[in-house]
């Protein structure tokens, strides 16, 4: 039986804003068409400067698209008029972007509640979800401590609980990992795929690390360079529960690099 | 952490050092200060120039009899109620005008020649307007701390970080969530900076419109004791007002030590680099 | 602010030329605006409590041509002028002369920035106790409001002057004048300036208020007496020359400003 994708995208393009009297900008996104199923761990690969997070805007709805469509849940999405766009899209979309982006004034449990805060949904049991993300990534101990207090790598963690303490059907991720040490990485690494286990949530994860993109996705799409289009959509069949820490001694894992390796450029 | 810890502990070891002997330095220029001041009361005469002993028993008298506290407490009225009056709106209207930078950027010219011109100029035309009472000194302070938090304000919520209400939007915050959670909070410590600013001017303010004209408060008591050739009364008065010029300084440092506990020392942004 | 804003900075010239021709149109609206409340209110408060804008110009122009304005804004200016030159010659050599003792300015240094907080406006009876009511006790209260922003800017700048470009000249054989001269003054210019854009402005309106309390011309004088004879016309044509005075001086002020540090490409935002 067919599920239709929960997110669909068909012939998306982009191109900035030009100041006039200069050439048209080149497009940064250029017809690009892929499918997100539902419950699927998504992880796309480009090199930098790809318009990787160009892409994620445009499906977190921040920013409009010059070109082409979006639709989720079958709905389609105004993406193509700056005026009519609905960030998050109500909500459904979740977004870690690669800065933390932290509110400085907050703590960190207050940062963590914020989402709920906003959205008018903070009980007895938001605030126990809360207090168990802070567990499960350990910051139990740091919950009244400002951002400015925190390591780089715990203001990363926050961020990334901070979106899943809200429970977005889909959750988008920038590269979270990328900043932080090789220990740190893979620790997170561990229990983003525990906690995305417990929900089978549906995550868009951006990276440019092809170890990483094969360790944590079962599929992973590959952009060209600018114009982006996707280059090339690999299956990944390693069975999960996965070894992170020992991805690289998996049978599979060789040529899936290989094949992966040769369409990034 | 360890890091943080490093610089502390370097910054703390370097004050102990020559913290003892800075002190002595500090308190035997203060006697040697105090000295000066009595031998030229021997000199002139205490009727000239005061003596501090002579200042500090008037003090003490005149703390106990409840005199200068009566004056000063009026002056403190004006000087907290003109702040008041005069910060509020400076506050509210950037957050107002928020969305409308075209209203701003009409009002700029405006504002600004507001913030050039001589504020305390207009102190004749309040006590005219509205006599030598209470109301013509909080008018003073209150146009003259406007402008002064107006700039500030302004400074706050432009510094508004788009990421930070990008990320609020896509959480579902509206108008109001971004406006109450993301851009007052990042404009507040621009906004003390004002405020810190504009303290001494709202004492200030309320001074001289006494001075100018009026029957109650500390630049009246100044005023007063000069003219009846009371110097140590004068200096007395002088006293009380740099005391509460004092007392404003540390509410505020201690407001923002309140509010601001959330901002990193600076110490730390320079560790941080990256 | 989403990205959709930023793009709209990026508007096309005919539409950042409309938002100026608004934005100028505005300000044209609003200060005939406020004229014309001005009008109003001086016809509603009537001739006690407001001045007619009208009368005010008429004024201006009888009290220009008989020179009596004139007198007065020299007046205001000169007792400025010299207040000025004292409090910033103080300003200046005190934070060098103290540079060679750094005991004693470590000493002193508490007091001098608690003096900070002595409003120096109400000092003015003292002065006027001590000195006599001519320009003696003006002198000295436009001196010490001038005195504090360039003392501190300048003792702030030579505390801040980099360690490593004096211990190179020393080592070059400088001697401590030369070092004075050449590392530390230009170090310090931005924080000067800064502060002297501050305190420019601050002789005239210290020298308009010194003139409220005591003396017999001026600016100041011709505002409280005024008062004191129920001129209201008098009380506003007095601040409206006052305030234009100082705007003047402080839209000067910008203009050599910017001249003068057109060449320094960074060091915009010296604010001490």
């Amino acid at each position: 039986m067919a599920v239709p994708p929960l997110l669909e995208v068909r012939d998306l393009s982009k191109r900035f804003a030009t100041r006039a009297g200069r050439d048209p900008s080149s497009w940064v996104i250029q017809q690009l068409s892929f499918s997100v199923h539902d419950g699927e761990f998504l992880t796309i690969i480009g090199p930098s400067g790809s318009g990787k997070t160009t892409l994620l805007n445009m499906l977190a709805q921040i920013d409009s698209a010059s070109d082409g469509e979006v639709r989720f849940q079958s709905v389609t999405a105004p993406i193509n008029d700056p005026k009519a766009l609905n960030p998050g899209l109500s909500c459904k979309i979740g977004y870690v972007t690669q800065e933390d982006n932290l509110l400085p004034w907050r703590t960190t449990l207050e940062n963590v509640l914020f989402p709920l805060t906003v959205q008018g949904r903070l009980n007895e049991q938001t605030r126990a979800r809360a207090q168990m993300l802070i567990g499960a990534v350990g910051l139990t101990g740091f919950e009244k401590h400002y951002p400015h207090e925190l390591s780089g790598g715990m203001r990363k963690r926050a961020s990334l609980i901070r979106t899943l303490v809200y429970d977005p059907p889909v959750i988008l991720m920038d590269e979270p990992f990328g900043a932080l040490d090789a220990q740190t990485r893979t620790q997170l690494q561990e229990d983003l795929l525990r906690l995305w286990n417990l929900g089978r949530k549906t995550i868009v994860f951006v990276t440019h690390d092809i170890t990483e993109a094969i360790a944590l996705g079962d599929r992973t799409l590959v952009l060209s360079k600018s114009p982006a289009r996707i280059a090339g959509e690999h299956r990944n069949a390693i069975p999960r529960p996965r070894d992170i820490r020992g991805i690289m001694t998996h049978q599979d894992f060789p040529a899936l690099y290989q094949s992966i390796r040769a369409q990034v450029q | 952490m360890a890091t943080w810890e490093r610089v502390d502990g370097r910054a703390r070891t370097r004050q102990a050092g020559g913290s003892l002997r800075s002190r002595g330095d500090q308190l035997l220029a203060l006697v040697i200060l105090l000295a000066i001041w009595q031998g030229l009361s021997f000199v002139y005469g205490t009727y000239w120039v005061g003596s501090p002993w002579g200042v500090a028993t008037r003090l003490a008298s005149s703390v106990l009899s409840g005199e200068i506290l009566r004056h000063a407490s009026y002056t403190l009225i004006e000087a907290v109620a003109g702040f008041l009056i005069g910060a509020i709106p400076a506050v509210g209207l950037p957050f107002a005008l928020r969305r409308l930078p075209i209203v701003t950027a009409i009002l700029d010219p405006f504002m600004v020649g507001g913030y050039g011109a001589p504020k305390l100029a207009l102190a004749p035309l309040f006590i005219l307007w509205f006599g030598i009472g209470i109301e013509s000194k909080i008018a003073l302070v209150a146009i003259t701390v406007f402008f002064i938090v107006y700039f500030s304000a302004l400074a706050g919520v432009r510094a508004l970080d788009a990421k930070l209400v990008q990320m609020a939007q896509v959480m579902g915050a509206n108008e109001r969530d971004v406006a109450r959670h993301i851009v007052f909070p990042g404009a507040v410590p621009y906004i003390f900076t004002g405020l810190r600013i504009a303290m001494p001017y709202s004492i200030g303010g309320a001074v001289i419109a006494e001075l100018i004209s009026a029957n109650r408060g500390l630049g009246y008591l100044i005023q007063l004791s000069a003219m009846n050739f009371d110097t140590t009364g004068v200096f007395a008065a002088l006293v009380a007002t740099t005391c509460i010029v004092f007392m404003g300084n540390c509410s505020v440092d201690a407001a923002e030590r309140r509010l601001l506990r959330w901002r990193p020392p600076p110490e730390l942004n320079m560790q941080a680099g990256s | 602010m989403t990205s959709h804003e930023t793009a709209l900075d990026l508007a096309e010239p005919s539409q950042v030329k409309w938002r100026q021709c608004a934005v100028t149109a505005g300000r044209i609206g609003l200060a005939a605006l406020l004229l014309g409340a001005w009008k109003l209110g001086a016809d509603a408060a009537g001739p006690v409590y407001a001045a007619d804008p009208i009368k005010v110009l008429q004024r201006i122009v009888s009290d220009t041509a008989s020179g009596s304005l004139l007198r007065h804004i020299y007046v205001t200016l000169r007792l400025s002028a010299i207040g000025f030159a004292i409090g910033c010659a103080c300003g200046i050599a005190l934070p060098f002369l103290l540079r060679r003792m750094p005991r004693l300015t470590n000493a002193v240094e508490p007091y001098i920035m608690a003096s900070v907080g002595v409003p120096k406006y109400a000092l003015v009876p003292l002065f006027i106790l001590w000195f006599g009511i001519d320009d003696a006790p003006k002198l000295w209260l436009v001196g010490l409001l001038v005195f504090y922003p360039i003392f501190i800017a300048v003792f702030a700048g030579i505390r801040n002057v980099d360690r490593r470009l004096i211990d190179m000249a020393r080592v070059a054989g400088a001697s401590e004048a030369m070092i004075s001269r050449e590392v530390i003054w230009n170090s310090l210019l931005p924080f000067f300036f800064a502060a002297l854009k501050i305190a420019l402005p601050r002789a005239v309106s210290a020298a308009i208020i010194g003139e409220f309390l005591v003396g017999n011309e001026g600016l100041g004088y011709m505002i409280e007496s005024s008062r004191q004879s129920f001129d209201t016309t008098g009380v506003f044509t007095g601040i409206v020359v006052a305030t234009a005075l100082v705007l003047v001086i402080n839209a000067a002020l910008v203009r050599i400003d910017r001249r003068l540090n057109a060449w320094r490409p960074v060091e915009r935002h010296m604010e001490v």
